[in-house]
């Protein structure tokens, strides 16, 4: 490596310049550790790779065999340790044994499903009713009205949505052997599990 | 390439837009002094103290982000930030680090002014806001150091209620509006303060404070931010226990630069003459120390007086602050026992350090004074400056650049291996290495503007004049120039301003002086 050559001809780049180009060099290089810095910022969804149990508002495990059909309860996924963050709408989830003729009878996971509780439209929690002629989950403050086996807005204003805001995330459930539910590592994303008050695509 | 460092492109262009657009600004009323040599950083401590606090600022901006300001969650946030968020332990220990260093900078600016006389001349205003700023600014890093709420922030906040609480007449309400009526109030209000209203505070004085000339050394600064992180990675700021109701709190003492006020308040006198009213006087007489100082001259050997009543100041300052911190550290005595200062001693002590310093204080002035008169006899010593000749520079700077990529890589490294305090220790370096990488570059441009006298580089010069000339089309004069070019080489020699080649030239001077001062 030796100087530059004295004469500066067309072409040539000029000592000045190539200083300059150094120390532009120089500046880039001091500040490019701050470019990863950048993940101070985030607070991405807590996901693990960890099953988490279906825990009922008793404190019991949600079992295949127990838990009646066409019957719903709300639960808390993920679980922290702190009380008051469980009582984030964001957390709670509708966990539904569907109705006979959508097939609730069964004794595997396609029979359960988990909903984000948080309505697409403008975040009420909405909620399952299993009345005859209901039978689908119903958002009380502008009456969005939600197809229990898919997950997608039929009525109301989120089913004006495009996709993917008029269908609710999905957590995937498990059964082991002994009948229990579990929810799978969730990806939070709209070709995923969906994001949490936005939605998720149906593949 | 080559072309984009002379072409206006777009981007310069927007640039230029918008710095002339601060013409109507209150900037423009500043003077911003970017030195292009090393100048001492004692004359522009104040400013780095500025720069610190915009860190502080920055950084504490970024860690409102994490930091959850409700009593059982305080501490627990702040360990979160430090353990778990990604680069959150960086930001806590700049910002802890950056504290204490804001803290120690103004004290070096005050004692600065003080000993040469910079209050005077009409900056009384200047140095009564500064000894505020001081005040607000070790309120700002107590609170700071509170809102964590660990064994030792309850211990200062309950010490600080106290001391509120014994002023007279006022102190019992002023406890209600600054601390609450609970911990749950504390960890609020003491965060309120310290992210809000103080910092408002210390912004408004500092437009007040702020002298019309201000200097801004990028290598002192950049210097001072990778000390600050260096520090952070050598010794990270420790978590504390968390403060518990249950367990009765070990011993700690407060930050550094409250111990001399801790150790006041150990001597088990009165609370409110230890730790309000000596402070109080201590804060008082520097307020009023312009307004005392009558000697004419400023220099510090001239006022003997005013210095000894600072190196009085300074001495005490030292022996309460180290006597704060020391606890006895035989546990077989009981924790009063250990903890209790004899106050006979104690302020003995400090009496005896009043004439000690004016005793050391007119031995350093006769020793100045003799030095002085010694250096006048003698000859002049001539200064031999470090340079180093183009050559050198690029060798130089070329593998403090790979230096950089190393130190890049590195840094990196650590990070993934989870040792965040060698991560940030080498970016601290990263920026020292950017420090000693602009003086080198600040050196070389100063070569660059004023040439050694050498035939060959003139000519060159020369050369290059006449092809940007040519370049920008000014065909007609490229002969005339070139006749010339003799006569405007004596003329370079004789006074060395470019300037004149282009009278010599006529036309376009004012495009070519533009070009040049552009460079």
């Amino acid at each position: 490596m030796s100087t530059p050559p004295a004469p500066r001809g067309e072409d040539k780049i000029s000592r000045r310049d190539f200083l300059k180009l150094l120390a532009a060099a120089g500046t880039v290089l001091t500040f490019t550790p701050f470019v990863d810095w950048g993940k101070f910022l985030p607070n991405p969804s807590g996901s693990t790779t960890e099953k988490a149990k279906v825990e009922l508002p008793d404190g019991s495990q949600a079992n295949v065999k127990t838990f009646k059909v066409n019957h719903s309860e709300a639960i808390i996924y993920p679980r922290s340790e702190d009380p008051t963050l469980n009582e984030e709408a964001f957390r709670t989830w509708q966990f539904i044994r569907l109705p006979q003729e959508l097939g609730g009878e069964k004794n595997d996971a396609s029979a359960f499903r988990a909903y984000s509780m948080v309505c697409l439209h403008l975040w009420c929690l909405w909620k399952y009713w299993p009345q005859d002629g209901r039978k689908r989950g119903e958002c009380p403050c502008h009456g969005t009205l939600y197809d229990p086996l898919t997950g997608a807005a039929f009525a109301g204003p989120a089913a004006l949505q495009s996709p993917p805001s008029n269908v609710l995330p999905r957590l995937d459930l498990e059964v082991d052997k002994d009948g229990y539910l579990w929810i799978l590592p969730p990806n939070w994303n709209v070709n995923g599990n969906g994001i949490v008050g936005f939605g998720r695509f149906i593949a | 390439m080559v072309a984009s460092l002379h072409k206006e492109n777009s981007l310069v262009r927007l640039f230029r837009w918008i710095y002339s657009g601060l013409d109507r600004t209150i900037f423009m009323g500043l003077k911003f002094t970017f030195p292009t040599r090393f100048v001492s950083p004692l004359g522009f401590l104040g400013m780095l103290t500025f720069v610190i606090f915009i860190i502080l600022g920055i950084t504490g901006a970024l860690l409102m982000l994490w930091y959850e300001p409700i009593l059982d969650r305080a501490w627990d946030s702040v360990e979160n930030i430090n353990d778990n968020i990604p680069y959150g332990f960086h930001l806590r220990n700049i910002h802890y680090h950056a504290s204490n260093a804001m803290v120690m900078m103004a004290i070096l600016h005050m004692y600065y002014q003080y000993f040469s006389g910079r209050y005077k001349i009409r900056n009384e205003i200047l140095w009564v806001t500064g000894i505020i700023l001081g005040v607000l600014t070790i309120l700002e890093a107590f609170t700071g150091y509170d809102i964590i709420f660990s064994e030792r922030a309850e211990l200062a906040i309950s010490i600080a209620a106290s001391l509120t609480n014994s002023i007279p007449i006022i102190g019992p309400d002023m406890r209600d509006a600054f601390f609450g009526a609970g911990f749950h109030d504390f960890v609020l209000r003491f965060y309120a303060f310290h992210v809000f209203l103080l910092p408002i505070a210390l912004i408004g004085l500092m437009t007040v404070h702020f002298p019309r000339f201000l200097v801004f050394d990028v290598p002192m600064v950049m210097a001072i931010t990778g000390a600050i992180m260096i520090t952070g990675g050598v010794f990270p700021v420790e978590m504390g226990l968390k403060f518990d109701p249950n367990v009765p709190p070990g011993i700690t003492v407060p930050e550094w630069y409250l111990t001399g006020l801790y150790a006041f308040l150990r001597s088990q006198y009165d609370k409110f003459v230890t730790g309000v009213a000596w402070p109080g006087i201590f804060i008082f007489t520097l307020l009023i120390i312009p307004f005392i100082d009558k000697y004419k001259k400023f220099s510090w050997k001239d006022r003997p007086i005013i210095s000894a009543i600072g190196i009085t100041s300074i001495a005490q300052i030292v022996v309460t602050t180290y006597w704060g911190f020391y606890i006895d550290p035989d546990r077989t005595k009981s924790l009063l026992e250990r903890l209790v200062i004899d106050p006979i001693f104690l302020y003995s002590v400090m009496l005896a350090l009043v004439p000690l310093s004016f005793g050391f204080t007119y031995l350093m002035i006769k020793l100045a004074k003799n030095a002085e008169a010694n250096a006048k006899r003698q000859p002049k010593r001539t200064e031999s400056p470090i340079t180093l000749s183009e050559k050198w520079i690029y060798f130089v700077f070329i593998a403090l650049i790979g230096f950089q990529i190393y130190l890049n890589i590195a840094a990196y490294y650590a990070l993934l291996a989870g040792m965040k305090n060698i991560s940030l220790f080498i970016i601290g370096i990263i920026m020292l290495v950017f420090a000693g990488m602009f003086h080198i570059y600040r050196h070389g441009r100063t070569i660059a503007n004023n040439p050694p006298p050498s035939s060959v580089q003139y000519s060159d010069k020369i050369k290059s004049l006449q092809h940007r000339r040519a370049s920008l089309g000014d065909a007609e004069d490229k002969p005339k120039l070139a006749s010339s070019s003799e006569n405007a080489l004596s003329q370079i020699k004789s006074n060395g301003l470019l300037s004149k080649v282009f009278k010599v030239a006529g036309k376009n001077k004012n495009s070519f002086e533009k070009m040049w001062r552009k460079d």
